[in-house]
């Protein structure tokens, strides 16, 4: 009887260890594991034509061949006033060269609370809006910042959810760069 | 009319009436509004706590709706759309987890722990059982018989 006893309590030991191995195994090997990475990473980036603060518009179809910075923002938002030095230093070092481009699209803010923003911290990149949410959607954001770096075909080669910092910013510059 | 056969002509009626609601044809499928509703209600919203895409007023909510009726319009089917959100946002949008892959951990551990416990707790009680809780020790013998001796 004793026996019988420990030999149910073994197996059933050895089925939790089974199934703890595979789902460790199993989380281990899922990409989406990664939270600090969008799900779209490695695919084709959502095509977008936006109005921008300055009352033109940005279109992505305009900016293929170009190694794309895509960072969504708001001016409420505290990681995103976080980020905001990185982003200007970030761009200002790479403006110069003809095959960058870089948008900050604006996610749930108000014109004016932008203007604002842009007048008092300055925002040397192209600052576009996205009426209806469909850019921030179509990207699968779940919040703010979030930033995309986009190959000049057009691939989301990184992407960073949360603030990021300089070094992050060229990390993912150089991953996008170097896949052309 | 005994009142055997009034409790069997009852119970005739009641069957009869419980399988014609459930098998009855549901009616026409279900509108693309319905459709909406029902897919979004499955769907995390991305950007807020607790709510579901079909409960939510952000802008991602609404643009979800929106991109629901879109799908659905273009004849997509609810388990492709279900599969495209779970593209553009992980399996994490799902308000259920899927019951295959992975998912199926999360329905197996706890019907598997039920089903364990339920078979160790019948274990357990079939063998106190058999075997009594009190044994008599010598010494109770002997005071029981002693005390049968003085009777």
């Amino acid at each position: 009887m004793r026996h019988r006893v420990r030999w149910i309590a073994l197996s059933a030991a050895v089925i939790v260890a089974a199934l703890a191995v595979v789902l460790a195994l199993q989380v281990g090997d899922d990409p989406r594991a990664d939270a600090s990475r969008s799900q779209l990473t490695g695919t084709i980036a959502p095509s977008f034509d936006l109005p921008t603060l300055d009352g033109t518009s940005v279109r992505s179809a305009d900016l293929r061949g170009k190694v794309v910075l895509v960072n969504f923002w708001n001016s409420w938002c505290a990681p995103c006033q976080e980020e905001h030095p990185a982003l200007v230093e970030f761009f200002e070092r790479h403006a110069d060269e003809p095959g960058f481009a870089m948008v900050g699209i604006v996610r749930h803010d108000t014109r004016e609370a932008i203007r604002s923003f842009v007048d008092e911290e300055g925002v040397p990149y192209t600052v576009a809006f996205d009426p209806g949410s469909r850019a921030a959607f179509d990207y699968g954001t779940r919040g703010q910042p979030e930033t995309y770096a986009l190959a000049p075909d057009g691939v989301i080669e990184a992407s960073k959810i949360g603030p990021s910092s300089l070094g992050q910013l060229e990390q993912m510059y150089r991953v996008a760069k170097g896949s052309a | 009319m005994s009142a055997r056969a009034w409790a069997c002509a009852g119970l005739v009626v009641v069957v009869a009436i419980v399988l014609t609601i459930v098998l009855w044809p549901r009616s026409a499928t279900p509108s693309t509004s319905a459709r909406v509703e029902s897919i979004a209600s499955e769907l995390r919203c991305p950007d807020c706590e607790s709510q579901s895409i079909a409960q939510s007023s952000t802008p991602t909510a609404r643009a979800a709706r929106a991109d629901i009726r879109r799908r659905i319009e273009a004849g997509q089917s609810d388990a492709d759309i279900r599969q495209a959100y779970i593209d553009k946002f992980g399996e994490s949008i799902l308000w259920k987890p899927e019951s295959g892959g992975i998912g199926i951990l999360v329905w197996g551990l706890p019907v598997a722990a039920l089903i364990l416990g339920g078979a160790g707790l019948a274990f357990a009680l079939a063998r106190w059982r058999r075997e009594p809780r009190l044994h008599a020790t010598d010494a109770d013998e002997r005071l029981v018989e002693q005390q049968r001796a003085a009777e």
